[in-house]
């Protein structure tokens, strides 16, 4: 942090070189000593918010001080919706990957789950991207593990007493 | 190292492919989900909202969509010039006459999200009310898509084998009057 | 704090240093400080235990030692990449600044500024980047409406 302040503090001294080029500061006590009115180095501190804004916005303060404050409420909302919406991402990658292997979204992370492969969403979308023979072997667990789950659902073959199943018939 | 191959990489992963849908007795909506995604390249695992990853489609036979139910007749196709008293309504069927590519147009185009690339996303979307296709579009084709819908058949199209061997629910009596 | 209003950059090291050998980025290293002063007391002690040491076991980094008179005391360490960094050390005993100065050698010299993603790689992938032929069968040909039998015209 002290590293910070220091390059600040030199950040607006070139602010103010370039504002009172006439003004020299020998030493840093001169320079504490000399600095310029306390409003000056208020606004300085909100435009440096501001200076990347569009329009007056970025050197008028009265109209600066408004956007800055619309950013910081932006950035306080975006921190929470920005993990919303790269789950989003890559539930959208994950589902067109996996598309791709004739699985549905859904099916795969079930099945993922049930056969206790602990990969998160991030990861597995990145793999899709990086690693596709990966992915591929990933999308053949899960339809084994489906499958399997499809013989057990259905038993030895025969309905319980008293049911009559379409998919028994079928068989 | 890693520079070595990058361009290539670059160049086959954000390739744009070239799909072929036969619309032939198809509904329009299922179309034009199936045209969507990959428009918008949702179909993708690279995909992202604004790295225009989308592909090409050609739809053909869209002269030959089937609506379900009534919709040829009460489906309603809404629009307003503008002016005064130009609010127009047509029926699925009367604007099917005018344009065979319409209906499938505005369904796609209805179905994409509502941005500024919709209008470049409409532009690789390729309409041909029948199966002739140009030159130039034949040659790009990299994949055809299966029909969502299987086809019907016809009744002319079952032989006669099939048509006694069809299943009755009841045979009619030796004296029974067919009205 | 907004994302784009504050200055980011993304994780790289200089030129892969630490990957089979090491370059201390630390080039000139200046320890100022003052001979009478009550904050440089620290630094004086250091001068005198510890600065030869640090010297001896750095022999890529040069050290100046300048007293000067009423000076705020501090560290002037400037880097193999231009950057320039100051740490003040008034009234710092001298194990505080033995641990400074350990970790501005430590340190590549870029900004310290808000890093956008804690991961990188060179070679992101081994199996080869998915692209739209990856999953496809090889020899498809060439694609063409097919033509059925009974067309009938509705």
């Amino acid at each position: 942090m002290g590293n910070q302040q220091i390059n600040n503090r030199s950040r607006c001294a070139r602010i103010w070189d370039r504002h009172e080029s006439s003004m020299v500061f020998l030493t840093l006590p001169c320079w504490i000593r000399s600095r310029g009115p306390d409003r000056y180095w208020k606004v300085q501190e909100l435009l440096k918010h501001a200076r990347h804004f569009r329009g007056r916005k970025n050197r008028c303060y009265s109209l600066a001080v408004r956007a800055v404050r619309r950013a910081f409420v932006y950035a306080t909302r975006g921190r929470t919706l920005k993990k919303r919406n790269m789950r989003k991402l890559w539930i959208t990658r994950i589902a067109a990957a996996s598309r791709e292997h004739g699985m549905t979204y859904p099916a795969l992370i079930h099945n993922l789950i049930k056969s206790s492969v602990q990969l998160n969403r991030k990861v597995i979308s990145q793999l899709a991207i990086t690693e596709p023979r990966t992915f591929l072997s990933l999308t053949k667990l899960a339809r084994a593990r489906q499958q399997e789950g499809l013989q057990a659902a259905l038993g030895d073959g025969k309905e319980p007493p008293g049911v009559f199943s379409r998919i028994v018939v079928k068989q | 190292m890693s520079n070595f191959s990058r361009t290539a990489q670059q160049w086959a992963s954000f390739a744009r492919s070239w799909f072929l849908i036969d619309a032939r007795m198809q509904p329009p909506g299922k179309i034009a989900s199936m045209c969507s995604v990959r428009l918008q390249g949702k179909h993708k695992p690279i995909y992202h909202a604004i790295s225009d990853l989308g592909d090409h489609v050609v739809v053909i036979n869209s002269r030959h969509i089937a609506f379900s139910g009534n919709k040829w007749e009460q489906k309603v196709y809404s629009s307003h010039t503008g002016y005064p008293g130009g609010f127009k309504q047509v029926t699925a069927a009367q604007l099917h006459q005018k344009d065979p590519k319409a209906i499938v147009k505005l369904a796609v185009y209805g179905m994409l999200p509502k941005n500024l690339h919709r209008r470049t996303m409409m532009q690789r979307l390729h309409i041909f009310p029948d199966d002739e296709l140009p030159e130039d579009i034949l040659a790009n084709l990299t994949e055809e898509l299966q029909q969502p819908r299987e086809i019907p058949r016809k009744l002319n199209e079952y032989t006669q084998e099939e048509k006694d061997a069809f299943p009755r629910v009841w045979t009619p009596p030796e004296d029974y009057l067919l009205k | 704090m907004t994302s784009r209003g504050t200055p980011s950059r993304f994780l790289r090291s200089v030129l892969q240093n630490g990957l089979a050998r090491y370059v201390c980025q630390l080039k000139r290293v200046s320890i100022i400080f003052s001979k009478t002063n009550q904050g440089s007391l620290g630094a004086r002690d250091f001068v005198e235990e510890g600065v030869v040491d640090y010297a001896k076991k750095n022999p890529g980094t040069v050290v100046y030692v300048s007293p000067q008179t009423s000076r705020i005391p501090k560290i002037v360490a400037e880097y193999l990449n231009g950057n320039t960094k100051e740490e003040i050390i008034t009234n710092k005993s001298s194990q505080q600044i033995s641990e400074l100065l350990t970790k501005l050698t430590n340190q590549s010299g870029q900004d310290i500024i808000r890093i956008r993603n804690p991961q990188h790689t060179d070679n992101p992938s081994i199996q080869g980047q998915w692209h739209p032929f990856t999953n496809r069968p090889p020899c498809i040909g060439l694609i063409r409406p097919q033509k059925r039998l009974n067309q009938d015209q509705p």
